[in-house]
């Protein structure tokens, strides 16, 4: 078990210097030209051409990823050309906000999932059971920044119960939180009445109720429990990669996070900050896909990654 | 940014009571609850008193007037900033940090008076040094300035010749330079040699910079130095989406008391709400499809003015502005001084079309193909039904913004290669200048990549009479001589002209206790200089 560990930890500087010559390369074949971007519409070629130079952008493609690499291992992830400001600070002033609203929502999203799950593979067949799965299948088929948009214009326009913009304060959360949750939480709701249904058929929780176990430790300790690992997975999976920026979302709501960011570099072509959001979010997910590891071997002690 | 965090939440940890003794599974759980909750309040403050807030639709690139060309980037940074001249209400220039100017005969001197005892925000006193060193930086092409095209092409030289007195050499004569000095902000000298300046606006304006928190907001409080008369509002904050309906809906629920630019769709629905009052500035944006002049069967000045006849201007204007502008008649923009109204359009005539194509030896039609940005789809739909009239068929390529401004600046060649017919394509002359619209677009030195004359539209007589143009002092007959340009420009047609559309903003007219008014190219202005 301990070579296994190892060798995942000693991957990890592996894979970031892959993720990031893919990344570095492929920001690069986009279509568009970051020079004539910052330099706008209305400006002459000469002036264009002067300000690729000032970027750096006229070096070939080697010499450039040198001084990528180089700056990344002294902790530069370059300078943004769309804010002229270190990138780093960039993430790091934003990532709060959208590590705030991911988390926010996907508590959400697991609470009211996994109760919904249970309920449903509990009152299998029954009304509960189909409420449940056409809200299930209705949460994962709308678009959700339509239904973003209905809620603001009532909520926060008409009704002013919460804020339109930004993130000011914790009724700022509420409205985005529940639209980011919506579809994870369907996502959840059918995996744990699936994984649920599976498992109270079992032997060993028809042998918990033969010793007498109250029905909710049966269903909460032993179904749930073991329910739980292809759960985690999934939700270890889309916790990570919203991590990186719930992008619908957070344009809809105006929200000041990562995924805007990221909205805003691409439209500007601006390199460094698409580079140093992907490599933040590559690392995210190496890191949820650690932790998850973890929590499965803590809940089912027979998985064991020798 | 890790070590950020985790730093916060270890020493967030054991001030928790109790949490030690919480189990094992809770612990983890609670403390990314605590991330979440820890981050909740780090929005912007509460609004002060006197607060204006304006909403745009993008984001500003810098705090550098000199490192941008967006005129919503100008916006924001205006009320900080200063040029050596301004337009008045009339859009005629007047004295701003001169105080009055003189030119000599050729055209190719001016010098200008500066006003005086005039600091910038950080304190550095304003003078003839400051403007040379402000225009030599857009003069540097090692400085590498996105803005400095207009100035480059221009300006020589500037020198001080007394404290108060600064000397422009120009490369040759030109009439509309005050208005070029109008739209080229002076910038302190000291904070340029910072290196600041990207981040940290300091020039001498009315507000000064205070914060610019690069995804939320720009903030800027009211110059008590101010050398002029100071305005009433004491406060401004710049926030910005890129959806004109959450721009909407902010102004009706008072979270913006200006919003701008607004698309016509939503000014039609606002101009019905009592609670918004629209405001509207001038006609200085002029939308066409620039035809590719060396591509079959466009070379053919037959098939370009079919096309114009082909298009129901009146109903481009009345389904896709709401009403909010006029057809155009010409390749100037009625906000320009030497816009002529009597420049011979093209009616909307079918017969016309149908057979000037016949005539030309496209009677059966033929296919176009046009790049357009994602947005302007329904626009270049609503002239694909008209064009389908007289047998054209035309084909749309949709393109995202940056991937639309690499293709319409492409070559000659590379156009060909990609089949380019033409490009739906719109500009405006921030200082409503003609020299600065018609040179860009239609000199034969402009082709791109080089410039703006995106349908490689070539015409030796029009280039030499832009040039006298652009020299020639005298306003009248300048005049003249734009308006024989105007007409020469509409009847070789490297275009189909569509329309000039008014600019439009939306206000809470309760909010802003100052007039608001919007700029040629849509800038909105909060009346303080006055």
């Amino acid at each position: 078990m301990r070579n296994y560990w190892l060798r995942k930890i000693l991957a990890v500087p592996l894979i970031l210097l892959v993720a990031s010559f893919l990344i570095f390369w492929a920001v690069r074949l986009l279509p568009g030209d970051p020079a004539r971007l910052m330099a706008g519409m209305q400006a002459d070629q000469k002036v264009v051409d002067s300000v690729r130079s000032r970027l750096g952008l006229d070096k070939p493609f080697a010499i450039q990823y040198e001084i990528f690499l180089r700056n990344v291992l002294h902790g530069d992830l370059g300078t943004s050309i769309r804010s002229h400001k270190p990138v780093a600070e960039e993430i790091a002033e934003r990532f709060p906000y959208t590590l705030a609203l991911t988390t926010v929502s996907f508590a959400l999203a697991v609470a009211v999932g996994t109760t919904a799950g249970v309920f449903a593979a509990i009152f299998n067949g029954r009304a509960v059971d189909h409420l449940v799965m056409v809200t299930a299948i209705s949460g994962a088929s709308i678009a959700n920044f339509w239904l973003a948009l209905l809620a603001m214009n009532l909520f926060a326009v008409r009704l002013a119960w919460v804020p339109l913009l930004g993130a000011n304060s914790w009724k700022s959360y509420i409205l985005p939180a529940i639209t980011l949750a919506l579809l994870p939480s369907a996502v959840i709701a059918r995996m744990c009445r699936a994984s649920m249904l599976d498992i109270i058929h079992q032997d060993y929780i028809r042998t918990a109720r033969a010793k007498g176990l109250s029905t909710a430790k049966v269903y909460v300790n032993h179904a749930l429990r073991n329910a739980l690992i292809p759960i985690v997975t999934i939700v270890g999976m889309n916790f990570a990669s919203l991590l990186g920026g719930a992008v619908i979302t957070e344009t809809v709501f105006n929200w000041p996070g990562l995924g805007r960011l990221m909205v805003d570099a691409v439209r500007y072509r601006d390199y460094a900050t698409i580079q140093g959001i992907t490599l933040l979010t590559v690392a995210i997910v190496i890191a949820v896909n650690f932790a998850v590891d973890v929590f499965i071997g803590l809940v089912d002690p027979r998985i064991r990654f020798d | 940014v890790l070590h950020c965090f985790s730093t916060g939440v270890a020493a967030a940890l054991p001030n928790l009571v109790g949490f030690s003794s919480l189990a094992r599974g809770w612990r983890a759980a609670l403390a990314t609850a605590m991330v979440a909750c820890s981050v909740l309040g780090c929005g912007p403050d509460r609004p002060a008193e006197s607060r204006v807030t304006i909403m745009q639709l993008e984001a500003p690139l810098t705090m550098d007037p000199a490192d941008h060309t967006a005129s919503l980037t100008m916006d924001v940074l205006d009320p900080m900033y200063e040029s050596l001249t301004r337009f008045d209400q009339n859009l005629e220039v007047s004295p701003s940090l001169a105080t009055k100017w003189s030119v000599d005969s050729s055209g190719t001197k001016w010098t200008l008076e500066l006003r005086k005892g005039v600091l910038f925000h950080d304190g550095t006193p304003f003078d003839a040094q400051a403007v040379v060193d402000s225009f030599n930086r857009l003069l540097d092409p090692d400085r590498g300035l996105a803005g400095a095209s207009r100035v480059r092409t221009i300006v020589k030289q500037v020198t001080a010749v007394a404290p108060s007195t600064v000397l422009f050499t120009l490369t040759s004569s030109y009439a509309s330079f005050p208005r070029v000095l109008a739209v080229t902000p002076v910038v302190s000298p000291l904070a340029d040699k910072g290196g600041q300046l990207s981040r940290l606006a300091v020039g001498t304006g009315p507000y000064k910079f205070v914060e610019w928190k690069t995804s939320e907001y720009v903030l800027e409080e009211r110059n008590e130095q101010y050398w002029g008369p100071h305005p009433k509002v004491k406060q401004l904050k710049w926030i910005w989406t890129s959806e004109p309906v959450l721009m909407n809906m902010s102004v009706l629920a008072g979270e913006a008391d200006i919003i701008n630019p607004l698309p016509p769709i939503f000014a039609e629905a606002l101009s019905r709400n009592p609670k918004v009052k629209l405001i509207e500035g001038n006609e200085s944006r002029v939308f066409w499809v620039a035809l590719n002049t060396q591509r079959k069967p466009l070379d053919d000045i037959r098939v370009r003015q079919a096309l114009n006849y082909a298009t129901d201007r009146k109903a481009l204007v009345r389904t896709q502005l709401r009403g909010f502008g006029t057809p155009a008649n010409s390749p100037l923009a009625p906000a320009d001084f030497a816009y002529d109204p009597e420049t011979k359009g093209y009616p909307f005539d079918l017969e016309r079309a149908k057979a000037l194509l016949a005539e030309a030896g496209y009677g059966n039609g033929f296919a176009l193909k046009i790049a357009v940005q994602e947005p302007d789809v329904d626009l270049v739909e609503a002239l694909q039904g008209m064009w389908a009239n007289v047998r054209v068929n035309l084909e749309i390529e949709g393109m995202e913004h940056g991937v639309f401004s690499q293709t319409i600046f492409g070559s000659p060649k590379q156009k060909a290669e990609q089949g380019i017919d033409c490009v739906f394509a719109s500009w405006a002359s921030d200082n409503t200048d003609p020299d600065y619209q018609l040179a860009p677009l239609y000199r034969s030195n402009q082709w791109s990549p080089s410039g703006a004359n995106l349908g490689f539209y070539a015409n030796g007589h029009l280039d030499q009479l832009l040039e006298s143009a652009a020299a020639e002092l005298d306003g009248e007959k300048r005049k003249a001589l734009y308006r024989q340009a105007q007409q020469i420009i509409s009847d070789d047609a490297p275009h189909v002209l569509l329309y000039y559309a008014r600019d439009i903003a939306a206000q809470h007219p309760g909010a802003v206790p100052t007039p608001v008014r919007l700029l040629p190219g849509g800038r909105v202005e909060l009346e303080t200089k006055d």
